[in-house]
């Protein structure tokens, strides 16, 4: 293609995977030549079958995607990448990338949807492969030590602070902006995520909050309905709105059975995961601890006083004390992968909150019991909030308060500056990176097990899903979940600062002692205000203070 | 035949004994050495000026370093023959040894020893900080760790339960039974598993409260709520029962080995004697078995003291602590939290708790079956 024939349709609009999509690109740019735009039609259309086509691998209730699934889904949606790289331009290259391996997905994933781009530019990949609970240790040992070994990571924005705030990580490259069609991100994952210093580093992957599971049987059940009234409880029976309503129902269904057996309530995480298990005493907290009013609800912006120990928290934890004596016998012991996968997948529980994994999971994992049976909504509100400022608890004139937890912020794939003295390699590390955030690919990811959901705005689209083979109600429940989380003006927002899991592995340990009842909550909470203090000291506070604010966007 | 060997004051046709090596080889081999000694102790010091931002002389990494450390042992071996002649040749055998074990071993346990004083969070800006005993005065403080160190206590002495168990599977295999060597390889299994299979397969899968075997057995058994790991006691009994599962193998056949070393005479005397089966055992078979049965026993808890993975597969060291060791608390400290400079002190005192503990539990157990026989 010519230069100046390029460049004016890039002029009109258009990016490099627009210009070149399929198999009559060559011919509608000749056409557009002196329209410009008008070459922009048959691609889309294109794009629209080529969407619709992977959304059908391998089709949605025919069983788990397969290794040979992630292939053909990584070679259909190779055409992004080939308008930006010649076949076998990266022959010789060898790149190193370090991912999960959770459920047997990312990493594996990755490898599928990268053997054909290794084929076609002649990069090769090697892998290193982590357990979620072990990624930590491992990222924070190879920043401290200088012996970063990887040339790509997946890595999530929590870790920004750590990794981008040290220099580690190359700067993205406009034609990747183009590539990866950087606009289409949800709003709350714009810059300043995967941006440090206003230099942008992240390809988004993956979209993060925790959204609201629950059956739809269990809360549309007449003898259930019966027995509720007659408790004497003042509200219809259906699915909770509010936390003080979570707890009751939890309560409620205590010793109760429905289809007969055992029906559990709320499912608690209380067992430590590396950190991660905090999130789900975050999302119990947040409508009681975020304020409208407020941008901070995890520290005291100005000053990194943790809030914690606030009355806010203190009223989490103590629901989650008095939830468990309701919960499964064994529920002390279950972690998010349990109360997710073992127990909610399975048919244990009838309410929990994760992150969109469920959804995508409920109707294609094999494990699945319940997938006809499933609702979602954003988190239970709470009927006051409290207001760090004033000291008080506030009822809100427009009825309860929601706050969404957007918990960690997604995946994304970054590239390391160790590769930036190499001009070919540093596009190879690119090229992947954007093959795998593309966003044709990234629709598959959400609509199939892959550890990652929504995070486009084209991915709420919901008549692709319907086509797809979803339940038009089912999705559309899903799909409302995560959008109104994500844009949601009250969010809970991640805190981007360096050391922040170890904020909450330090919390982990404490909440397992309060849990098991060795300490009252208030003691628990403070016991962890003081472990956080001590943290921010150590990492340094006048930094801590900066990124905070800078990750709240104060 | 003529005798082969040679004279103890014969020497190799290229061996020269000390003293009839020439004074100017000797100082030769001297100046070698001082010279090579000076250039490793000047590189290391080069080094920690300039990584310690005195100097900008200096290399990027410690690599150089090592190199340095190896011209230098290569110096010594050649110092050494050069002023000790044969005695020097000689020391050669033992020279890489020694070097790899002091670049191995002992300068790995000095600088976990100095990691132990300093302050070093890895997520901290400001990097590496000496605090002194800072730490050790934080771990004289901290309940995970004296709770941990407590647990510790009972899981050791849950090795002496396992013993008893070991020594019965121990005589039973030692007797005349049918498929002797059929049990012998059943029994030694689940010493071939590794720990963390152990923990899927039983702790996770076979003890799991909604549809493990072991739970659904513990329910017609009349237990209506079979949660192995939800409540102190039962979790911790249950760790127990896991790691004994796994190590029992080990000690029943260290106790099977000494059983079939015993003279039958003895055992054969007692029975012409009039001695019954009980004070056959008690009085002879069980005094004979001590040298043996103390090394199990203490070779048992060098292993317990390090139990660690069940642990953290299974519980988390949860619930609320209960099942918490030493190691699990020091890989989380380390793992979750990147808590560097805290986590060696805890890793270098609970090294000092062994050894002393190890020490005293050889001497009271020398002591003991000097006693007893």
């Amino acid at each position: 293609m010519r230069v100046g024939l390029y460049e004016k349709l890039v002029r009109a609009g258009a990016t490099r995977r627009d210009i070149l999509k399929g198999a009559a690109s060559m011919a509608a740019i000749a056409a557009a030549s002196g329209a410009g735009l008008g070459a922009l039609t048959r691609p889309a259309a294109a794009a629209d079958d080529l969407r619709a086509k992977i959304l059908q691998i391998p089709g949605v209730g025919k069983g788990q995607p397969t290794d040979a699934d992630f292939q053909k889904v990584g070679e259909l949606c190779l055409e992004a990448t080939k308008a930006n790289v010649k076949e076998g331009e990266f022959a010789g290259v060898e790149l190193t990338f370090m991912g999960l391996n959770n459920q047997n997905l990312h990493n594996v994933l990755f490898r599928g949807f990268l053997k054909p781009w290794e084929a076609y530019t002649g990069a090769k990949i090697s892998w290193i492969d982590l357990a979620q609970a072990d990624y930590n240790a491992r990222l924070q040992q190879s920043i401290a030590t200088g012996t970063v070994d990887f040339d790509i990571i997946e890595m999530g924005a929590p870790f920004e602070g750590d990794v981008c705030g040290k220099g580690l990580t190359s700067e993205m490259p406009d034609w990747v902006k183009k590539q990866i069609d950087f606009d289409d991100l949800v709003n709350y994952l714009k810059p300043p995520v995967g941006t440090w210093n206003g230099k942008q580093y992240r390809v988004t992957i993956d979209g993060d909050a925790h959204n609201f599971n629950y059956r739809t049987d269990v809360f549309a059940d007449a003898d259930l309905a019966k027995a509720w009234k007659e408790s004497g409880a003042t509200t219809e029976w259906g699915v909770p709105k509010t936390w003080q309503e979570v707890q009751a129902v939890t309560k409620f269904l205590k010793g109760k059975q429905f289809k007969g057996q055992d029906v559990y309530g709320y499912l608690d995480a209380p067992k430590p995961w590396g950190g991660f298990g905090f999130y789900f005493l975050g999302s119990r907290a947040s409508a009681y601890a975020k304020h409208p009013d407020d941008k901070a609800w995890l520290f005291d912006a100005d000053t990194m006083k943790p809030r914690i120990n606030n009355p806010a928290w203190v009223r989490a934890i103590q629901d989650v004390i008095d939830a468990l004596p309701s919960e499964p016998p064994d529920q002390i012991n279950a972690d998010p992968n349990t109360t997710g996968f073992q127990q909610f997948l399975a048919g244990t529980g009838s309410m929990i909150p994760w992150w969109g994994d469920i959804g995508s999971n409920v109707k294609t994992n094999d494990s699945s019991v319940i997938g006809d049976v499933t609702g979602f909504s954003i988190l239970p509100g709470s009927d006051d909030v409290y207001n760090s400022k004033t000291g008080q608890w506030d009822k809100l004139a427009s009825g309860p308060n929601y706050s969404p937890n957007c918990a960690y912020l997604g995946w994304g794939v970054y590239v390391m500056a160790r590769v930036d003295s190499d001009e070919k390699k540093q596009k190879a590390a690119w090229s992947a990176a954007a093959h795998l955030g593309g966003k044709d690919l990234s629709l598959w990811c959400a609509a199939y097990p892959s550890g990652f959901q929504p995070y486009r705005n084209s991915h709420f689209n919901i008549p692709e899903w319907v086509a797809a083979g979803y339940d038009e109600a089912f999705i559309s429940s899903y799909l409302k979940s995560e959008g109104d989380s994500y844009n949601h003006p009250n969010a809970a927002i991640e805190p981007r600062i360096p050391g922040i899991f170890q904020y909450y592995s330090a919390a982990e340990d404490i909440l397992a002692n309060t849990f098991a009842g060795k300490m009252k909550a208030q003691e628990g909470a403070d016991a962890i205000a003081a472990a956080w203090e001590k943290l921010t000291d150590q990492i340094g506070r006048e930094n801590q203070i900066k990124l905070y604010k800078a990750s709240l966007g104060v | 035949m003529a005798d082969q060997t040679l004279p103890t004051n014969a020497w190799p046709a290229n061996g020269v004994p000390a003293d009839l090596i020439p004074p100017g080889r000797k100082r030769l081999g001297f100046a070698l050495m001082a010279a090579a000694t000076l250039g490793l102790l000047a590189v290391i010091a080069l080094q920690i000026l300039y990584k310690t931002e005195v100097t900008t002389l200096g290399f990027d990494t410690w690599r150089p370093i090592v190199y340095a450390y190896v011209l230098w042992g290569v110096a010594l071996g050649v110092g050494q023959v050069l002023t000790r002649g044969e005695d020097g040749q000689r020391a050669l055998f033992l020279l890489p040894a020694l070097l790899f074990t002091i670049a191995m071993v002992v300068f790995p346990t000095l600088f976990g020893f100095y990691i132990a004083l300093t302050d070093w969070n890895l997520s901290s800006f400001s990097g590496r900080k000496f605090n002194g005993l800072d730490n050790f005065w934080q771990m004289l403080a901290d309940p995970y760790y004296r709770n941990a160190l407590f647990n510790m206590v009972l899981y050791v002495l849950a090795v002496f339960v396992e013993y008893i168990i070991a020594f019965g599977l121990a005589l039973l295999l030692n007797a005349q039974i049918r498929a002797r060597k059929f049990f012998r390889v059943v029994f030694l299994m689940p010493l071939m598993l590794s720990p963390v299979a152990v923990s899927w397969m039983i702790g996770k899968s076979l003890m799991e409260y909604r549809f493990g075997p072991a739970a659904t057995l513990a329910r017609h058994l009349g237990w209506d709520n079979p949660a192995f790991f939800s409540n102190p006691i039962t979790a911790r009994i249950s760790i127990m029962v896991l790691d004994a599962w796994t190590f029992i193998p080990f000690m029943m056949i260290m106790l099977l080995a000494g059983l079939q070393a015993m003279s039958r005479e003895v055992l054969e005397a007692a029975r012409v004697d009039g001695a019954t089966t009980w004070q056959t055992f008690w009085q002879v078979t069980f005094p004979l078995m001590l040298p043996v049965s103390v090394t199990a026993v203490i070779l048992r808890i060098i292993f317990k003291l390090k139990l660690a993975d069940i642990i953290i597969t299974v519980t988390s060291g949860g619930p609320g602590g209960a099942t918490d060791s030493v190691s699990s608390f020091i890989y989380r400290e380390y793992r979750d939290r990147s808590n560097v400079g805290y986590g060696t002190m805890l890793a270098m005192a609970y090294l000092v708790i062994i050894i002393v503990f190890v020490t005293w539990l050889l001497k009271f157990a020398s002591r003991f079956v000097r006693n007893v026989n």
